[in-house]
């Protein structure tokens, strides 16, 4: 648990960098609650 | 388990009024804000026909310099222009917007598309000087409508009006009464998609000796979807396209994957082909009108032209290896898989680590990467990044997971294993396959030996999936090809002989 435990995160992620669910992966146990996750492709 | 590239064309539509009035960014502010600011600052913003056609990018895209060219050549590229527009180059054509509306008309086989009388008769005159466009399709142009006629389908019909030097010279009309899958926009969008394949397809024909007749099937791969309220997208386009062309002999059938779709495509073609299934395979895809203009908000605000006006097409023949004609390698395929993770490392290990592996080979056996080949000077004042940059240091950082590599080596390797991004942001276009012509071109000269070519589609944008997806294949020398088989055929069996008569030699001295 660290400094993101109990806090609320928005997860915007791009397809030539970091996706969303790569994002998801690394929170999972820091216990933030993950109340949007998307990964949008800019190009 | 391999396949010939036999031959590769790539053109582009310069088409700023398609852009202006229907990339999706524009149309969208048009139909929400009207006439806003943007869109009266964006009409100064458009480039002419011959600044588009001396802009380096463009140039090496259809083959009229090369890649090696490109990368010496002054940037930004923008401002340092060619002396010389060059319509023509190796691959394929730079085609102006007048005579790709009338290619558009003649691609059209439902009267979607109207063109003013005057303006289809100046049109006809141009495309008979294109040396890739038969009589018989000239015969295709239509004679034209009154521009009153042209005027009342916009106004009563809901035809969407087609401009040429800001006035209106044509319209693209619905194809139902009610069905929105069939209206003008989607009906414009399609028609100008087939148009560019067809388009491609004629380049193909000519670059390599083909006749129409010859061609066993196609696989269309661009990102539109051809089809009506009970079936979206139904398709298709390949065969559409295939009949213009007057390819009598094939058929086709479409591939979809958003930026995946055409390396897809030719795997599927090319598996085929190695199959004995069909001889002759034409992998293409035309381009996609929302996809223009996309990026213009930000051009805008940065006072640069509004580079996003072609809508890019290419065609690759695939058909069997010939001793002359680079390869593609079917045994040695990249593949994103549902199980392979999200991550960075994890689709480029899946896109390249593994495909080396399975030819027991390293990241420095690679010459050339070719994976997203967006123009960086149209992403990078948006906001996206050099894509192709960012690609090419992802494979290095993986080389330097995999002990391949020292970190410090990294911009070198990105220097020599990368290539320029020289593509317009047309989607399907950039991933990867806009390299295979000069890839080929380089590998019969012998200046590499092996590419790499990816393709990364963002299948999350159609909300059915969050997965992304990813595909990829090598390419090498028809020689090394030929040596590989001798080894594993020819070779194995001299020696079984030599072992043998060794044997039988032993036991008659016993």
């Amino acid at each position: 648990m660290g400094r993101l435990a109990g806090k609320k995160v928005v997860l915007l992620g791009e397809r030539d960098g970091v996706p969303g669910p790569a994002m998801e992966a690394c929170l999972k146990n820091s216990g933030a609650d993950i109340v949007f996750s998307v990964t949008e492709c800019f190009v | 388990m391999k396949v010939a590239v036999k031959g590769t064309s790539y053109c582009l539509n310069h088409t700023p009024e398609l852009a202006f009035h229907y990339g999706n960014t524009p149309y969208v502010e048009r139909k929400t804000k009207g006439d806003s600011e943007f869109l009266r600052e964006l009409a100064s913003h458009l480039q002419s026909y011959a600044r588009a056609a001396s802009y380096a990018p463009n140039l090496a895209y259809i083959g009229a310099m090369g890649l090696d060219e490109l990368e010496k050549y002054p940037q930004p590229w923008l401002e340092n222009l060619a002396a010389e527009p060059a319509r023509y180059g190796r691959f394929g054509e730079i085609m102006p917007e007048d005579e790709f509306l009338g290619l558009m008309d003649i691609s059209d086989v439902f009267d979607i598309i109207w063109l003013e009388e005057n303006f289809s008769a100046a049109v006809a005159e141009k495309l008979r000087k294109n040396p890739v466009i038969p009589e018989t399709l000239l015969g295709r142009l239509e004679k034209g409508h009154a521009l009153q006629e042209i005027e009342r389908e916009v106004s009563e019909k809901d035809a969407l009006p087609l401009y040429f030097e800001s006035k209106v010279v044509g319209c693209s009309r619905k194809g139902h009464e009610i069905d929105e899958c069939l209206e003008a926009y989607v009906l414009l969008e399609n028609v100008a998609c087939k148009a560019g394949g067809v388009l491609a397809l004629l380049h193909l024909l000519r670059n390599t000796g083909l006749k129409p007749e010859e061609i066993d099937f196609v696989i269309e791969c661009s990102e539109e979807a051809a089809g009506d309220m009970n079936q979206r997208g139904g398709g298709n386009f390949a065969k559409a396209v295939a009949e213009i062309a007057g390819c009598v002999n094939a058929s086709g059938c479409d591939v979809r994957g958003f930026c995946a779709g055409p390396v897809n495509a030719v795997i599927a073609a090319g598996s085929q082909v190695a199959a004995g299934a069909r001889k002759n395979c034409v992998v293409l895809a035309g381009g996609a009108i929302p996809k223009l203009f996309m990026n213009s908000r930000d051009h805008v605000k940065k006072g640069l032209p509004a580079l996003e006006d072609c809508l890019g097409n290419f065609a690759i023949l695939l058909g069997e290896e010939d001793g002359v004609s680079p390869v593609i390698r079917l045994d040695a395929l990249g593949k994103h898989s549902v199980g392979a993770g999200a991550s960075p490392q994890a689709i480029t290990s899946a896109l390249v680590w593994e495909p080396l592996q399975k030819l027991g080979l390293g990241f420095n056996d690679v010459d050339k990467y070719a994976a997203e080949l967006q123009n960086p000077e149209i992403t990078l004042p948006a906001g996206a990044g050099d894509v192709p940059a960012a690609n090419f240091k992802m494979i290095g950082a993986l080389a330097v997971m995999k002990g391949q590599l020292e970190k410090s080596q990294i911009p070198e390797f990105v220097r020599q294993k990368g290539i320029p991004g020289f593509v317009h942001t047309q989607g399907h276009i950039p991933s990867g396959v806009p390299f295979v012509g000069h890839a080929c071109e380089w590998i019969k000269a012998g200046t590499i030996r092996r590419a790499l070519i990816i393709g990364k589609g963002s299948l999350f944008l159609a909300r059915m999936t969050n997965l992304s997806d990813g595909a990829s294949f090598f390419i090498e020398p028809a020689e090394a090809v030929k040596s590989t088989q001798a080894v594993s055929r020819e070779d194995i069996k001299r020696l079984l002989l030599e072992v043998l008569s060794e044997v039988a030699s032993s036991l008659k001295a016993e």
